[in-house]
C-alpha cells in the first residue's frame, strides 16, 4: 500500500465509514419497521409500523439513557427489550462510529470486518439477553451464548483494531449483478415451490439467475433450463421417492 | 485376529450389488464435481444428502464417502490438463502438472496421479482398520471434559491450517459457535435467539447453512470474475499413459511421503485433504536436491500431494468413527447423514453397526479400484466436460443446490436461509474471512457446549478440571502450544510464505 497517497484517501472515507456503522447501528430497529409494514396487509402477527416507530424512538432516546442512570444509581430494574436493544446494540455502535470520525483507518477491509463481526456479536448478546444465566454452579441456557457472545465482540474489536495499527488491503469491490440475480432466483424458487411446483418453479428461477451474467445467450439458456426441469423433475419426486409438488395448484385440482 | 475377520466381513458387505452400486455412483458423482471447477465437496455432499434418505444407511453412507474421495481424484486431471484446480486439495497439483502437460507429458502426470492416490488410498484403508479398534477403546477413557479440550484441540487446528489472519480464523470459530446456539437449548428446552420463528425452533440447519456459504457464495463470488474463465486447454491428444521408468523412481519416496504425510494430517482434526496436499508439495520442495525444479514440471509435485490429500480423505474418517467428533466440514456433513438414518455417532458404532463400519472401509478400497478405472483411461470425456460453459453452469447449480435445501426439510425457509447465508459467505470472503474454521465451529458448538455443561456440573462448577484431568490437560497444552507457535512471528512468516506459494 502506498503510504502517502493511502492516507489522504483513507481519511476523507472514514466519514463514510462512520456513517454506515450509524445505519448498521440502527438496522434491527429499521429490519422490524419494514417488517411490520406486513401486518397492514394481515401477514403475520406483530407490532404495526407506527407503535414501532414510537417504542423504538422512545427507547433510543428517552428509555435507554434513564435505564443507564437508573443502573447507575443502583435501580436495577426489569427494562424492556427495545430499551436492552438499545443499550447493548445500538449505542456501542453509535460510539464506535463517532470513534471512526477521529480515526485513520490503515486496512478499511479488516476494520470494518471486525467492526461488522462485533456488531453480530452485540446483537447476539441482545438476542440472548431474556435466557436465564448461570444456576449456582450448573450453566442455564444463556450463559453460553453470553460466553462466546463476549468472546466475538472481544474478537471483533482486536480485528479492527489491526485494521487501525497495520496497513493492509482497501474494501473489496462489490459487484450487484450476479448476487442481485442469484438471490432473486433462490427467493422466487422458496415462494414458488409450494403454489407453482416444481416445473414452473424450477425454470423461471432458473432463467432468473441465468440473468446474473450478462454474457447469457438466451436459446441455448431456454434449452438447458427446460432439460435441467424434465430432469429434476423425474429426479427428486420419481427415481428419489422425495415427495414435492409437481405442477401449479389450481391446475391439478 | 480380528483384524482379518472384520475386514472380511466388510468386503462382504460392500459387495454387495446394491453397495457396489452406490459406490460406483459415489465415485462417478465424486470425480464430476472433482473435475468441474465452481462446485465444492461440502456444496455436494450437503446437496446429495437428501437424496440419501431413500437409500438404506450403509448405500447412503459408502456413496457419500466416494463423492469426498472421488472428489480428490477427479480435482487433478483438471489441475493437471487446464490448470483449473477443481478443487482447493488439488491447487498445488496444477504448479508442477499443468507444466508437465505443456511438455506433452501429461499422461504420465495423471497416470502418476492415480497410483499415488490408489496407493495412499489402500494405505489408508489399511490404517483405519488398524486404529479402528485401538481409538476405540481410547474413547472410554475420554469424559466430558477430555471431550471438550479434543474439541478445543480441533478448533485450534482448523486456525492454525487456515491461511490469513490467526485472529480472523479464530474469530470464525466463535461466529459458528454462536450460529449453533440458534434454537432450543438442548437441556432446558429454552428458545435461543429464534426470535419466536418456528423455522428455527429446530436451530440452523448444517446443510444450509454449508451450502450458503460454500455453495451459493462460491456462485456469486465467481460471476465477480464474469461467466467465462480463461482456460487454455491443452489441445493435443494425450499419448503414452505410461510413466517411464525413471518417473517411477523419482516418484516413489515421493508418493511414499505424501501418504504418511497425509494420513497424520487427516486424522488431526480441524485438518483434512487441503492442508496435506499443501503440506506435502512443501516437504518435497524442502527435500529436493535441486528446488528449483519445482514449477517447472517436477513429477515429486504431483506424486505427493495427491496422495496426501487422498490419504487425508480417507483416515479423516477415523475419528468421526471411532470419537464420533468430525475432524472437517464434509465429516460433519457425514454426521448428518448419520444422524438421518438414526445411528448416532461415536464409540459405539463399531460394536453396533460392524455392517456400517467395516462395509464403509472396504467400499473405500473398492471405490479407489474404482476411480482408477474411471479416471485413466475415461480422461477424454472427464476434459469434455469441461467445454460447457460457467454461463449455463451456474443457473444449474443453483437451481440443483435449490431443490435439494428444499427436500430437507419441505421447508421454503430453508431455502431463503441459504440464499442469505450465500450473502454472509460472500460477505466473508470480500473481507478475508475463511468460511471453514466457522463451519467447524458450527458442527461443534452443540457437542462442545454439552460437554462443557456436563463436565462443570460433574466437577462442581470447578474449572480446573479441565487441568487436573492429565489427558484434557495434555490437549489443552497442545492446543496452547500449537496456537503460540503460529503467533510467534518467525514461524508467521514461513506460514504466510506456505500460502502465497500455494496461491500462485
Amino acid at each position: 500500500m502506498a503510504d502517502a497517497m493511502g492516507h489522504s484517501a483513507t481519511a476523507t472515507r472514514s466519514t463514510s465509514v462512520a456513517m454506515g456503522f450509524c445505519v448498521l447501528a440502527v438496522a434491527p430497529q429499521i429490519f422490524e419497521l419494514i417488517w411490520s409494514f406486513g401486518t397492514i396487509f394481515g401477514w403475520g402477527a406483530g407490532r404495526g409500523p407506527l407503535q414501532v416507530v414510537a417504542a423504538h424512538a422512545a427507547a433510543l432516546v428517552a428509555g435507554a439513557p434513564i435505564a443507564l442512570l437508573g443502573a447507575a444509581g443502583g435501580d436495577a430494574k426489569k427494562a424492556s427489550s427495545d430499551v436492552l436493544l438499545a443499550l447493548i446494540y445500538s449505542y456501542p455502535l453509535l460510539a464506535v462510529a463517532i470513534l471512526t470520525l477521529f480515526m485513520t483507518i490503515r486496512s478499511a477491509q479488516d476494520y470494518v470486518g471486525g467492526i461488522v463481526l462485533m456488531a453480530l456479536a452485540l446483537f447476539a448478546l441482545w438476542a440472548s439477553s431474556d435466557l436465564q444465566g448461570m444456576r449456582g454452579f450448573s450453566f442455564g441456557a444463556g450463559t453460553a451464548p453470553r460466553m462466546f457472545g463476549g468472546l466475538l465482540v472481544a474478537l471483533g474489536a482486536g480485528i479492527a483494531l489491526t485494521g487501525l495499527l497495520s496497513d493492509g488491503p482497501a474494501m473489496a469491490h462489490y459487484s450487484w449483478r450476479g448476487p442481485l440475480f442469484v438471490m432473486a432466483s433462490i427467493v422466487f424458487f422458496a415462494l414458488a415451490i409450494r403454489p407453482l411446483g416444481v416445473v414452473v418453479a424450477a425454470f423461471v428461477s432458473f432463467l432468473i439467475a441465468a440473468m446474473g451474467t450478462h454474457e447469457t445467450r438466451w436459446i441455448e439458456t431456454i434449452i438447458v433450463g427446460a432439460c435441467l426441469t424434465l430432469g429434476c423433475a423425474l429426479l427428486f419426486p420419481y427415481v428419489l421417492g422425495l415427495p414435492m409438488p409437481m405442477f401449479p395448484r389450481f391446475l391439478a385440482q | 485376529m480380528d483384524l482379518f475377520a472384520n475386514l472380511a466381513h466388510g468386503f462382504v458387505v460392500a459387495f454387495s450389488p446394491i453397495n457396489l452400486l452406490m459406490c460406483l455412483i459415489g465415485a462417478l458423482v465424486g470425480t464430476l464435481v472433482g473435475v468441474l471447477p465452481g462446485i465444492g465437496t461440502i456444496a455436494t455432499v450437503a446437496m446429495l444428502l437428501p437424496i440419501t434418505f431413500g437409500l438404506p444407511p450403509v448405500g447412503a453412507l459408502i456413496m457419500l464417502a466416494g463423492i469426498y474421495y472421488g472428489a480428490q481424484y477427479g480435482g487433478s486431471t483438471t489441475s493437471i490438463l487446464v490448470n483449473i484446480p477443481g478443487e482447493a486439495t488439488s491447487v498445488v497439483t496444477a504448479i508442477d502438472g499443468h507444466q508437465m502437460a505443456k511438455q506433452g507429458r501429461a499422461g504420465p502426470a495423471l497416470a502418476i496421479a492415480a497410483i499415488g492416490s490408489f496407493f495412499a488410498g489402500c494405505v489408508a484403508t489399511v490404517l483405519i482398520a488398524v486404529l479402528g479398534a485401538p481409538l476405540t477403546k481410547l474413547a472410554l477413557a475420554f469424559g466430558p471434559a477430555e471431550y471438550f479440550s479434543l474439541m478445543v484441540l480441533g478448533l485450534i487446528f482448523a486456525v492454525v491450517l487456515a491461511k490469513g489472519s490467526v485472529l480472523k480464523a479464530i474469530a470464525m470459530n466463535v461466529f459458528g459457535l454462536l450460529l449453533s446456539m440458534v434454537g432450543s437449548d438442548i437441556e432446558t428446552g429454552a428458545s435461543r435467539m429464534a426470535f419466536n420463528i418456528p423455522e428455527l425452533a429446530d436451530g440452523l440447519g448444517f446443510a444450509t447453512v454449508a451450502m450458503g456459504v460454500f455453495g451459493f457464495a462460491e456462485i456469486i463470488r465467481n460471476l465477480d470474475a464474469g461467466a467465462e474463465m480463461n482456460r487454455d486447454l491443452v489441445q493435443q491428444k494425450i499419448t503414452g499413459l505410461m510413466p517411464t521408468r525413471k518417473d517411477l523412481i523419482d516418484s516413489t519416496p515421493a508418493v511414499l511421503r505424501g501418504t504418511v504425510l497425509g494420513s497424520i494430517l487427516g486424522i488431526l482434526p480441524g485438518g483434512g485433504a487441503v492442508i496435506a496436499s499443501f503440506a506435502a508439495y512443501t516437504l518435497e520442495k524442502k527435500l529436493a536436491k535441486n528446488p528449483s525444479r519445482f514449477g517447472r514440471g517436477a513429477i515429486e509435485g504431483v506424486a505427493a500431494p495427491e496422495s496426501a490429500n487422498n490419504a487425508a480423505a480417507q483416515t479423516s474418517f477415523i475419528p468421526l468413527l471411532t470419537l464420533g467428533i468430525p475432524p472437517n466440514a464434509v465429516m460433519a456433513l457425514m454426521v448428518g447423514a448419520m444422524t438421518i438414518h438414526g445411528i448416532v455417532p461415536g464409540p459405539q458404532v463399531m460394536q453396533k453397526q460392524p455392517d456400517l463400519v467395516w462395509g464403509m472401509i472396504a467400499s473405500m478400497w473398492i471405490g479407489n479400484l474404482m476411480l482408477i478405472i474411471i479416471n485413466l483411461p475415461l480422461v477424454g470425456i472427464w476434459v469434455r466436460l469441461l467445454r460447457v460453459p460457467y454461463r449455463l453452469m451456474f443457473p444449474s447449480i443453483v437451481i440443483f443446490c435449490a431443490i435439494g435445501i428444499y427436500s430437507v426439510n419441505n421447508a421454503p425457509v430453508d431455502v431463503i436461509l441459504a440464499g442469505v447465508f450465500g450473502l454472509v459467505g460472500y460477505w466473508l470472503i470480500k473481507h478475508d474471512f475463511e468460511p471453514a474454521p466457522l463451519l467447524l465451529g458450527m458442527v461443534l458448538g452443540p457437542l462442545m457446549e454439552e460437554n462443557l455443561r456436563r463436565a462443570l456440573l460433574i466437577s462442581r462448577g470447578d474449572w480446573s478440571v479441565f487441568l487436573t484431568r492429565p489427558l484434557s490437560a495434555a490437549l489443552l497444552v497442545i492446543a496452547t502450544f500449537l496456537l503460540v507457535l503460529t503467533l510467534l512471528p518467525m514461524l508467521r512468516a514461513k506460514r504466510d510464505e506456505v500460502f502465497t506459494e500455494s496461491e500462485n
